[in-house]
């Protein structure tokens, strides 16, 4: 019975090519404009280190004045994203986390061996030296430094792997010297093309949607080098003053990024405890104004909390099903006019014989072919959306890159994965099926008597 | 074969109903061949749609083949309608974009035949009424008479308990009509019983007998042919 069904389903979108060309057209336009929405929306909305997020927590600080709001805070009720130096470091004293790891991003002047290659900017991450093993950054030579070398920094450096390629074409570096900012470093590792998205670790910057930095060096060389943040320095209190080589370190601004890793849920809650008693302790001591607002959060939580999917992302993909259910409404009045002209063949085959469930039936293989033919215009319509996007929204940010990971990154965005395309099929089903049962339905249950004198 | 007894239908818009059919009371014998004659919105139409189980009744009862399908379910009513009715109609009601062959083949689906089964059915059934060589026609490519032979094809290729017809000559010249109803006596005289609407006096004097519908009721019952019951013996 099915293949007879189909048959008569692909009879009956030929008897009227224009109609079933409207209908299929509706739904293609939908399930296009929808899949866009959920492509953008699914590669910002995926989790960066999903095998950690029961390991993996961003550490916060409520270290505001107990003052009204700053305008420029979209979530007053959450602390602020980065801690303070002097925070940092006496969290970094605890050993309840596994690792722990205290970081920003700077950027240096890189000067290769090579003198057929001018000295070039790149964007610097000074981290202590968990950073590597914490987001399970992967190596293709060499490794980090240890963590003996985060208070007494060596002249070490991990390079990635964009400017291995660059000034060392690939070639395994490691113990190879690099300049930066007239200092000699030696490196002791380079990382394998890279790229967690969102680049949860560090929301500065594009709101985590950069890529990873292109040189790491130990956290401690801040105190000798003072390489300024770029990033987000924000003072949180009124009497907080950036004055001095030091200001960062004595001063109550948030600049750098704090994460930790637990082994269990129990070392969670005692470091909870332990970061509360902290905050208890400096309150004493006329820091902390405001009650305890610590929050010891993990990766999902911590990109909600910051707003990186964005509410423009949920508007995007709330305006595509909205659109779809626009599409969806329009073939539902299409397919009923289609079904109700055909109502008299359909009497007749109820005279003949067919039972309301196979009418209705052979309508839904029609609906249903519709939708598949509908989701696959409409998947092509969403390719060349995607691509048209590419180049109108990230062609500027493309055009000076010359960094894959960049390119890798961007392209990410507008890329439509085996588990988009899966859902495409699904709802081009679904939006077949909801376009088409109603009127399957209807002519299902219409008399069959009632049209048989005019047929 | 077909039993009513103070049938009555009755169709019911906002502002008016209508009794298409009054207390009818009819028995029609296994075998029979009854014309149904009457003016139009006699009720004629409606008394077949009835029979043809394509109406619910509203009052009285009805037996069909022994059966008493007053009651029935769409489902249980479709059911019939397949296993032992075959319908003819006046404007011959063939699928347009469906060749010879596939509108035959249509009733046969709902019955879940199988495909050879299928086949030897409509062939049997075009062989009966002499359109084998026109299986790939589709039906504009046919004449009106032609078309009313696929119509019986397909009324008689599920091999039916009763044939149906509405005024199945109506659309036909007086020499294609009297092919048409050689071919429905032909039938006949096989065995299945047979109910016809018809204008057409003559047509309907070569029957058994003749019901004159007036108002949904039976007015005057005609006898034409004297007719010998269909008993069935175990072979």
């Amino acid at each position: 019975m099915f293949f007879h069904d189909l048959q008569l389903a692909l009879r009956s979108l030929r008897r009227n090519p224009f109609l079933s060309a409207l209908m299929i057209g509706a739904i293609a336009v939908g399930i296009a404009a929808s899949m866009i929405a959920i492509t953008l929306y699914h590669a910002r909305a995926g989790h960066p280190i999903p095998w950690k997020e029961d390991k993996l927590f961003a550490v916060t600080l409520d270290t505001r004045d107990d003052g009204p709001p700053e305008s420029f805070e979209r979530h007053p009720e959450y602390p602020p994203f980065q801690l303070t130096y002097r925070d940092a470091r006496a969290l970094y004293a605890s050993d309840i986390p596994i690792h722990s790891v205290m970081m920003y991003r700077s950027g240096q002047v890189l000067s290769p061996d090579n003198k057929n290659i001018k000295p070039f900017g790149v964007t610097t991450r000074l981290t202590t030296a968990d950073f590597f093993p914490m987001f399970d950054v992967p190596f293709i030579y060499g490794s980090g430094w240890a963590r003996a070398e985060d208070d007494a920094p060596g002249a070490v450096v991990v390079l990635s792997k964009f400017i291995n390629d660059k000034i060392f074409g690939g070639a395994n570096s490691v113990g190879r010297e690099v300049v930066l900012d007239g200092r000699p470093y030696r490196v002791v590792g380079v990382i394998a093309a890279w790229v967690p998205r969102p680049k949860y670790y560090d929301l500065n910057n594009w709101g985590g949607w950069e890529i990873p930095e292109e040189v790491y060096i130990s956290f401690g060389w801040y105190r000798a080098l003072r390489l300024s943040p770029h990033g987000n320095v924000n003072c949180v209190s009124r009497s907080a003053k950036i004055e001095g080589p030091d200001a960062l370190l004595t001063q109550e601004c948030v600049w750098l990024q704090y994460w930790v890793e637990f082994r269990n849920r129990s070392d969670r809650d005692r470091y909870q405890a332990f970061v509360d008693n902290y905050t208890n302790e400096g309150r004493r001591h006329g820091r902390f104004p405001r009650k305890n607002n610590n929050r010891i959060v993990a990766v999902q939580t911590w990109l909600s909390m910051y707003d990186v999917v964005g509410d423009d992302s949920r508007m995007q993909l709330a305006l595509g099903f909205v659109f779809l259910g626009v599409c969806i409404l329009n073939t539902l009045g299409l397919m009923l006019a289609k079904f109700l002209t055909a109502a008299p063949i359909c009497g007749l085959r109820r005279a003949l014989g067919a039972r309301r469930s196979d009418i209705i039936r052979q309508h839904l293989i029609e609906v249903i072919v519709v939708g598949l033919l509908g989701g696959a215009v409409g998947m092509a319509l969403t390719l060349g959306g995607l691509g048209f996007l590419k180049v109108l929204m990230f062609s500027a940010r493309l055009a000076h890159s010359d960094n894959p990971d960049r390119v890798a990154l961007v392209q990410s965005f507008v890329h439509m994965d085996l588990s988009v395309m899966l859902a495409a099929i699904g709802l081009s089903l679904l939006t077949g099926v909801l376009a088409g049962l109603y009127p399957a339905v209807r002519i299902g249950r219409l008399a069959p008597a009632t049209f048989l004198k005019t047929q | 074969m077909i039993e009513m007894h103070n049938v009555s239908k009755v169709f019911r818009t906002d502002v008016v109903q209508t009794h298409a059919l009054r207390d009818l009371s009819l028995k029609v014998e296994p075998g029979e061949f009854v014309a149904i004659t009457g003016h139009s919105g006699s009720g004629k139409t409606t008394f077949l749609n009835v029979a043809g189980l394509l109406e619910e009744l509203d009052g009285g009862r009805y037996t069909f083949d022994g059966q008493d399908v007053s009651r029935l379910t769409d489902n249980q009513r479709s059911g019939i309608r397949s296993e032992k009715i075959g319908f003819i109609f006046q404007g011959f009601n063939l699928i347009p974009d469906l060749n010879v062959y596939h509108n035959v083949e249509a009733p046969l689906y709902y019955r879940r035949m199988s495909g050879p089964e299928r086949h030897r059915r409509i062939t049997a059934a075009l062989d009966r009424v002499g359109l084998s060589t026109r299986t790939k026609h589709i039906p504009a490519q046919l004449s009106g008479g032609q078309q009313q032979r696929v119509a019986i094809a397909r009324a008689i290729c599920g091999d039916p308990r009763v044939i149906l017809a509405d005024e199945p000559t109506g659309n036909l010249d007086t020499t294609m009509s009297e092919q048409i109803m050689d071919l429905l006596l032909e039938i006949n005289a096989a065995g299945t019983t047979i109910l016809m609407v018809t204008h057409n006096p003559e047509l309907a004097q070569r029957v058994h007998r003749q019901f004159h519908i007036v108002d949904g009721q039976i007015d005057q019952i005609h006898q034409f042919k004297r007719f010998q019951a269909v008993t069935t013996a175990a072979v």
